[in-house]
């Protein structure tokens, strides 16, 4: 008797424990996360003396809202009015109330503390998990202080990496081509501005012009194509000694610069009589490589991040289309096939994918697809945009867009747009001036 | 002779009538058709609460037509609040690594904030995470004991299948979860990303312990995405509370796991 | 028969006739200033002398010279062959209907189509110098067909 009982909980048992019942969640959310950016606390003598320093009513408050404004930008977060928040700074940085933070549908939590050491800007900053009520990450900052929006940057980059799981690209800065003027006549200079559009700075004066700036791996060179006494031809430009130099000794024209991945070699078109080729130089050694050998334009070439690939733009095949070919110029393989002409391809920094403009029935897109030509993707079309440029962490592309003119041939206006690379937040980018060529840097701290 | 030429005139008449339709036609170019967008019909049953995905790229459901009961849906309960766990005030561990003295720029031709000299220093404070206080223990123990007297109204149910939720059943607490879960947005679509969590209930579907079953994959080097898609799981969990279960049959669903698979929203 | 002869070859020639027409139709249409998409006006033309046009236009995308600019660019020659202590800048340009680094490249290919024919007609390489502006110096800031007609262009300049 007892034996069969135990043979029924045999057979039973594990029947039991195999009917768990599963239940399969595969969807959810894409809307924004709800987080709540307290502003940071400041003790009353920090914010006198910073006062003094910054010229700033509320360093805590200009800082929160600095990361406010970038996780709104990424269109991955809701920072919530702050009107709403029920806990004052300095206690929700020491220990938040989470119900209250619950109460108004935050998520996460971000609190500081600013304090002036030594003349230094100490940040501290907390991220918090509302619903599980945990602290999530906790940093400290210190800089001087005029590197304070900076510090809003690597703080949003470190909520953003702990909260996303990918790394943030907010701390960064765009060169750009700064342009003013009648279309006829442009007027452009070399322009450097952090992401978010603040701190402009012009590095040439407009007296010659400049094209397609490009920054080295470790942002310190731009390699960009300058017509210095009407010579067009690349140059290196260190941004940290403004010392310029041309790339190369050649007998024409050199443009569409870029850095290899280890910032040691510049790659580039050099074109004669008639025919583009692409190059590299080795900036140490000052060795010219010839890459391609093909009697069509072939330019607008870009490194793979593992430096073992370029591709490149040619119209061999009668049209601008996209090829691939190994760094050393061999194996050329064509990847674009849609319909239209393909142009400005761009490795992204994940190495998985290229982005492209396509020009097609008189509209111009942003594309991207995987390395191999497959799955296609334009992301937006327009009257005339080109020359996506990657963030750091290959997630959002920047690029240009020139407005069509009036019939009086009036309007005319070039302006930096991101979007996303899922198509999706589409942003204008704020620039002083008209401004075209992007080129957004690594991260500036890791 | 007349004859031969009305032939041949109307000949005529007609290749010129063919040639000047059809020659231009043919030389036209192929008529560009934007590319077809196929849209997927959803099978939904007729008391289904699953809404439609916000903005999703692609999504394919698959419903598998079934016989279906219908079956009041418990109306959501108010969330009860719990007291807030004690936090660690971590402020003691905070530490300044590195201060970092100007360095001496530039003076001429560029500015010095153009520099990009790493003028920071930062360090983490400690690392907060730990997998224990994800995994939430703290009524288990109360709820335990609860479960016990629970027993003799499960018995009722007994004779109804044991194989699980009925669909409309599934589908209502599937909705309710799709509702809460944001899906961190960062995420690679192409990698291994399924996060399965083991719940124990209550009668009233608020949650008991809640245990992430392949927990030891959250602290590997190298598993960023996974903790990240982990913790906003059981953040929709919480928010969701307590779970839309079936009114009937706690044995059953007592114990119930959840899988979270993100691919599905994140391709595209 | 005879008669039969002639309609069979009159039928002939109206379906060439035909045939030829309906490309014809095909093409864009010329407007008075653009043949095809080449610009044939003259309102942008500046003259290096009296009868010598400074530039050529080009078809999208092409660098090939039309028979007009040939005709252009021997009348060119001639004069430089005449001023011999003449140098020159050949300036390559494109619409704005392209992306910047591969205009560039193309404006370059204008320029050197058309010095390369100077060469022919007897101008020295030497005193012929090649720049190419892409689409950045356009001379209408229209966005239409006539305007980019006008600014795919190889131009002529003095250098001394």
């Amino acid at each position: 008797m007892f034996f069969r009982y135990l043979l029924i909980l045999v057979i039973f048992l594990p029947i039991k424990t195999l009917a768990l019942i599963e239940v399969d969640i595969t969807r959810g959310n894409l809307s924004p996360l709800p987080i709540a950016v307290s502003p940071l606390s400041v003790d009353d003598e920090s914010k006198s003396n910073l006062n003094k320093i910054l010229k700033s009513e509320d360093i805590g408050s200009d800082i929160s809202i600095v990361i406010e404004n970038n996780l709104k930008t990424s269109g991955l977060f809701n920072p919530l009015n702050k009107n709403a928040f029920l806990q004052k700074p300095d206690i929700a940085h020491l220990k938040p109330r989470f119900e209250d933070w619950a109460l108004i549908k935050a998520q996460a939590l971000i609190t500081g503390k600013v304090t002036l050491v030594d003349e230094k800007l100490r940040v501290e900053f907390r991220l918090w998990d509302v619903l599980a009520a945990k602290e999530m990450m906790a940093l400290a900052f210190t800089t001087v202080p005029k590197n304070w929006r900076r510090v809003g940057h690597i703080i949003t980059d470190k909520a953003y990496e702990r909260l996303t799981g990918e790394k943030g690209y907010f701390d960064t800065r765009i060169i750009y081509v700064a342009e003013e003027g009648k279309k006829t006549n442009r007027v452009k200079k070399l322009a450097i501005m952090d992401q978010d559009g603040f701190n402009t700075k012009y590095l040439t004066l407009g007296n010659e012009l400049v094209l397609t700036p490009r920054f080295n791996p470790a942002n310190q060179m731009v390699t960009y194509l300058s017509y210095f006494r009407n010579l067009p031809r690349v140059y290196l430009l260190d941004i940290e000694t403004g010392v310029q130099e041309v790339v190369g000794d050649f007998p024409g024209m050199t443009f569409a610069p870029r850095f290899s991945p280890d910032g040691k070699k510049i790659i580039m078109s050099f074109a004669m009589d008639g025919n583009s080729e692409i190059y590299t130089m080795d900036l140490e050694n000052r060795v010219v490589e010839k890459i391609t050998n093909h009697p069509s334009i072939d330019t607008s070439p870009s490194f793979s991040p593992n430096g073992k690939y370029i591709c490149f733009n040619s119209d061999r095949s009668g049209y601008q289309q996209i090829y691939v070919m190994k760094s050393d110029g061999s194996n050329v393989k064509r990847i674009s096939f849609g319909k239209g002409i393909y142009g400005t391809p761009v490795w992204s920094p994940r190495g998985d994918l290229i982005a492209f403009t396509k020009m097609h029935k008189g509209k111009f897109y942003i594309g991207v697809m995987r390395t191999d030509g497959s799955g296609e993707r334009l992301l937006t079309e327009n009257y005339y945009q080109e020359a996506p440029s990657w963030s750091p962490n290959g997630r959002v592309l920047i690029f240009y867009r020139e407005t069509k003119t009036d019939e009086k041939g009036e309007g005319f206006s070039a302006k930096l747009w991101s979007i996303d690379l899922t198509g999706y937040n589409e942003r204008l980018v704020k620039t002083e001036t008209d401004a075209s060529d992007p080129s957004w840097s690594s991260l500036l701290s890791n | 002779m007349i004859r031969n030429i009305a032939i041949s005139s109307t000949f005529h008449l007609l290749i010129i009538l063919i040639a000047s339709m059809s020659l231009p036609f043919l030389l036209k170019k192929p008529i560009d058709l934007p590319p077809i967008i196929s849209i997927e019909l959803i099978q939904i049953t007729d008391k289904t609460n699953i809404p439609f995905a916000p903005k999703a790229k692609k999504i394919i459901e698959k419903v598998k037509k079934k016989e279906k009961l219908v079956s009041e849906q418990a109306p959501p309960k108010i969330v009860k609040k719990e007291k807030p766990e004690a936090v660690p005030l971590p402020d003691e561990k905070i530490e300044k690594v590195q201060k970092l003295e100007d360095k001496k720029q530039n003076p001429e031709k560029i500015d010095n904030e153009v520099k990009q000299v790493s003028e920071f220093e930062k360090e983490e404070l400690f690392d907060p995470n730990s997998i224990a206080a994800l995994i939430d223990k703290s009524k288990e123990e109360a709820a335990e004991t609860k479960l016990k007297t629970d027993k003799i109204t499960q018995d009722q149910d007994k004779s109804a299948e044991m194989t699980g939720l009925s669909l409309s059943e599934e589908d209502a607490l599937k909705a309710q979860i799709f509702g809460c879960w944001s899906i961190p947005l960062g995420l690679p679509y192409n990698e291994n990303l399924l996060v399965r969590i083991k719940l124990k209930l209550k009668p009233d579907g608020s949650v008991i312990k809640s245990e992430i079953l392949d927990h030891a994959r959250m602290n590997k080097p190298g598993q960023g995405f996974y903790k990240v898609l982990a913790e906003s799981a059981l953040r929709a969990i919480k928010l969701c509370q307590p779970l839309r279960v079936p009114t009937t049959g706690y044995e059953r669903w007592k114990d119930l796991q959840l899988n979270f698979d993100a691919r599905e929203m994140l391709e595209g | 028969m005879d008669l039969g002869k002639i309609f069979k070859n009159t039928f002939l020639v109206i379906l060439t006739c035909l045939l030829l027409s309906a490309c014809a139709t095909q093409k864009k249409v010329s407007t008075g200033q653009m043949q095809g998409d080449v610009y044939t006006g003259t309102d942008t033309v500046e003259y290096l002398a009296s009868g010598v046009p400074d530039r050529v236009f080009f078809a999208t995308n092409e660098s090939v010279l039309t028979t007009a600019s040939r005709d252009t660019l021997r009348k060119q020659a001639a004069w430089m062959r005449k001023n011999s202590e003449l140098t020159f800048v050949i300036e390559g340009h494109a619409d704005e209907r392209g992306t910047r680094e591969y205009n560039l490249a193309l404006g370059e290919r204008r320029a050197n189509a058309a010095k390369d024919y100077l060469m022919t007609y007897g101008v020295s390489a030497s005193r012929l110098q090649v720049i190419s502006y892409g689409k950045e110096r356009p001379v209408d800031s229209g966005s239409n067909p006539l305007a980019w007609s006008k600014n795919r262009r190889s131009v002529t300049v003095k250098a001394n």
